[in-house]
């Protein structure tokens, strides 16, 4: 029922994995360990995935949920035009960055969790998918003045002007009958 | 705002107590393990092999089990509405506490892969240490099968290995699925990663097979550091043998054992009752209900009233709605607006129009609007599509009846629990503890207040009759101020001269209400956008008003 959209989930899994890439990164460097050369690629590309994915994309329908601060990354990702649009692009460039994370230990995990989301991410480019950057609709504000476009067609039941006027020098010649009638019982 | 601390109390204090508990239970776990395999004499060689990623990967191990069997307990929703029912729970405090089970679950999870992500960085640094520091001496000690095994061998070829990678990916697949984005947006791809648990349950109880980590068990006919015989203490090199030396001596090879899997004996009792509760839904809500009417209300709400055999149901209680003509596996949740009662045995709900599913299912129900009927010679009566039934379960609007006095705050759609229960004290008030009802509802448009407007109006009558005039409080506010309406009906007039323009001003509101019922507890129930129950949240916690505890309830489904 209803369209499902994957490009979500990837993003979500992508985000994981590069944080998770970048923590093995560290750990790797950290003890040095045998191999700790990918650890070092790893850090890297655990950073540039984030970067890469930090800006979620606008939902086909219905409102979507931006990422704190995330319009920064979102002018920075939507500069790079159909290479980041484009969802085939994506799975293949995370395909690429994982394979030599799964030369270390410590990096490993991030290497099986980033080549996840690219399978995600192929799915959603077979399925049509496509990155649309979240920004912020220039919103047109009702001018105050619009509000009031419409004055009253009719005008309230009393006389007009010029016999209002003459009030203070014709005290009884003021007194008029109300040409609606107000009676106590209303219908 | 100043934060009394009797008001803070009375709405946090349940929950931050069940916390410090959960905290404190996991704290005690992780230190009892890692003290158990620092120090414990058994694992005397193991350690000197492994170091501290013994004892941390064991000690979250041990945290993990605990979790693990937790986080299935406040998802058996069904036992939880009975907890809710029956007088188990007696006092008001610990059934406030169900209401905060999904955060519980949450939190749990949360636990769950924090500790997951310290268990595995421990593993794979023990699985570095056990190819590093094969040790010859204690052959039966070692994973690796040789000095400088390729560490991904040793886990790519052992049981825990293989099972521990496949663990992590489906925690993976499931946690990146259950975020807010998520779950709002594509509800299917949350349900369907989470319905994972059960391999997850399956995998973890077989994780342990295979016994990587081995135990001492002779420990007293060889205590850990003793010398061996043809061995000698470095300390006495060239000394003579004193005599407490003949204790160091070892009296045979040390023996070590893997350990028993225990993961079982934690989670299968909760994953039995779990799978049971499952079971027992599925069963009870095999019976398809009959339709019996369709009604179009004005802003595109639908009203759905049903007959079921052997449904009961309270006020406030929900059920879940299954349409295999508009979706075979897609489960909605809806409020009872109607329970069934003696005299009536139909129940309904009524469901605002939005979104793919409820659009669909509109369709099916009631005919597009515009087509021409044909007169047909015969009644043809009009076919409902097949309808299933999950429920009811509790939720916090059970809760109104037992306050003397209560507010309950409605925005919009989320009136739904509250006609339930107005329903429900027009057929009787006297035998309830409630004695004063504010009922506060806001809506964007005029035309919503016409879903209940007779029922409204017909409690109000009934009061009145029965001289009860103080008893219920209509407040009803229009937050749209553009177009300027008024109901003009007749029969409406009790409503309509409660009627508001413009957004509530909630401290007025409970200023009021306060200075009306002093010395008591009052009960607020919202169910509306987060705007404002999030206001009306900080309003209780608030100290500004003596003598009265203002106690939140918030309903929400996602």
């Amino acid at each position: 029922m209803g369209k499902i959209e994957w490009a979500m989930w990837a993003n979500e899994q992508a985000l994981a994995a590069g944080l998770i890439l970048l923590t093995g990164g560290i750990v790797g460097v950290g003890g040095m360990f045998r191999g700790w050369e990918f650890a070092a690629y790893s850090i890297a590309a655990g950073v540039f995935v984030c970067l890469l994915e930090y800006p979620r994309g606008k939902k086909n329908k219905g409102t979507s949920v931006e990422r704190t601060g995330q319009y920064c990354f979102t002018v920075c990702v939507k500069a790079f035009g159909p290479l980041t649009r484009n969802y085939y692009v994506r799975a293949f460039i995370h395909a690429a960055i994982a394979v030599p994370a799964g030369f270390m230990l410590a990096t490993v995990l991030g290497c099986v969790c980033l080549g996840i989301a690219s399978l995600i991410y192929l799915g959603a480019a077979i399925s049509g998918e496509k990155w649309e950057p979240i920004l912020p609709r220039t919103e047109t504000r009702k001018a105050v003045g619009e509000s009031i476009k419409q004055p009253p067609q009719n005008p309230p039941p009393r006389p007009p002007a010029e016999m209002r006027r003459k009030r203070a020098e014709d005290l009884e010649g003021a007194a008029y009958d109300n040409p609606i009638k107000v009676s106590a019982n209303d219908e | 705002m100043v934060l009394s601390f009797k008001s803070w109390f009375a709405n946090e204090g349940g929950k931050h107590f069940v916390l410090i508990l959960w905290l404190g239970a996991n704290a005690w776990l992780f230190l009892r393990t890692f003290l158990t395999y620092s120090t414990g004499q058994q694992y005397y060689y193991l350690y000197k092999m492994l170091g501290l990623g013994l004892c941390i990967s064991r000690a979250s191990a041990s945290v993990l089990n605990l979790n693990c069997s937790l986080v299935l307990l406040p998802m058996c929703r069904s036992l939880l509405t009975c907890l809710r029912g029956t007088h188990t729970l007696s006092s008001r405090g610990t059934r406030r506490l169900l209401d905060k089970s999904k955060t519980f679950h949450v939190a749990c999870g949360i636990a769950i892969c924090i500790f997951s992500v310290v268990h595995v960085s421990a593993h794979l640094v023990n699985v570095v240490n056990f190819s590093a520091f094969y040790s010859e001496d204690l052959p039966a000690l070692n994973l690796a099968r040789y000095l400088g095994e390729d560490p991904r061998m040793i886990i790519l070829t052992t049981v825990p290995g293989i099972t521990g990678v496949l663990l992590v990916v489906i925690l993976f697949l499931m946690f990146t699925a259950s975020s807010y984005c998520i779950r709002l947006s594509n509800y299917e791809i949350f349900w369907y990663t989470h319905n994972l648990f059960i391999v997850f349950y399956i995998i973890l109880m077989v994780h342990m097979v295979g016994g990587a980590l081995k135990y001492q068990t002779n420990v007293d006919t060889h205590p850990p550091g003793c010398l061996r015989p043809n061995q000698s203490s470095p300390e006495l090199q060239g000394e003579e043998l004193e005599p407490g030396n003949e204790e160091r001596r070892c009296k045979e090879e040390a023996r070590f054992n893997p350990h028993y899997p225990q993961t079982w004996m934690w989670v299968s009792g909760p994953l039995c009752l779990y799978c049971a509760e499952r079971f027992y839904r599925y069963i009870r809500s095999s019976d398809p209900v009959t339709i019996v009417t369709v009604i179009r209300h004005p802003s595109e709400v639908i009203e759905v009233r049903m007959l079921k055999r052997d449904f009961k149901a309270h006020p406030g209680q929900y059920i879940v709605l299954n349409c295999p003509g508009v979706s075979s596996f897609e489960n909605h949740p809806f409020t009872l607006t109607t329970c069934p009662t003696e005299e009536k045995e139909t129940f309904g709900v009524h469901m605002r129009v939005v979104g793919d599913w409820t659009e669909r299912f509109t369709e099916l129900l009631l005919p597009k609007t515009g087509v021409e009927l044909e007169i047909l010679p015969m009644v043809q009566q009009r076919r409902y599509p097949k309808l299933y039934v999950d429920g009811p379960f509790g939720s916090s609007s059970q809760e109104v009846f037992n306050y003397e006095v209560s507010l309950c705050v409605a925005g919009g759609i989320g009136v739904t629990p509250f006609a339930c229960v107005l329903h429900a004290l027009l057929d009787g008030w006297k035998q309830f503890r409630l004695r004063r009802l504010y009922f506060v509802w806001v809506c964007r448009e005029l035309q919503s207040f016409y879903w209940f407007s007779e029922l409204l109006c017909a409690l109000h009558h009934k009061l009145w009759q029965e001289n009860r005039p103080d008893y219920l409080n209509l407040k009803l506010f229009v937050s749209q101020t553009e177009d300027l309406q008024s109901m003009s009906e007749e029969k409406y007039r009790p409503l309509s001269s409660r009627l508001s323009i413009g957004r509530p001003r909630w401290k007025l509101l409970f200023d009021e209400i306060s200075n009306a019922n002093r010395q008591k507890h009052v009960g607020v129930f919202c169910c509306g956008p987060k705007g404002i129950s999030r206001t009306l949240h900080k309003l209780c916690n608030s100290g500004r008003y003596t003598g009265v505890t203002f106690e939140f309830n918030k309903e929400s489904f996602s």
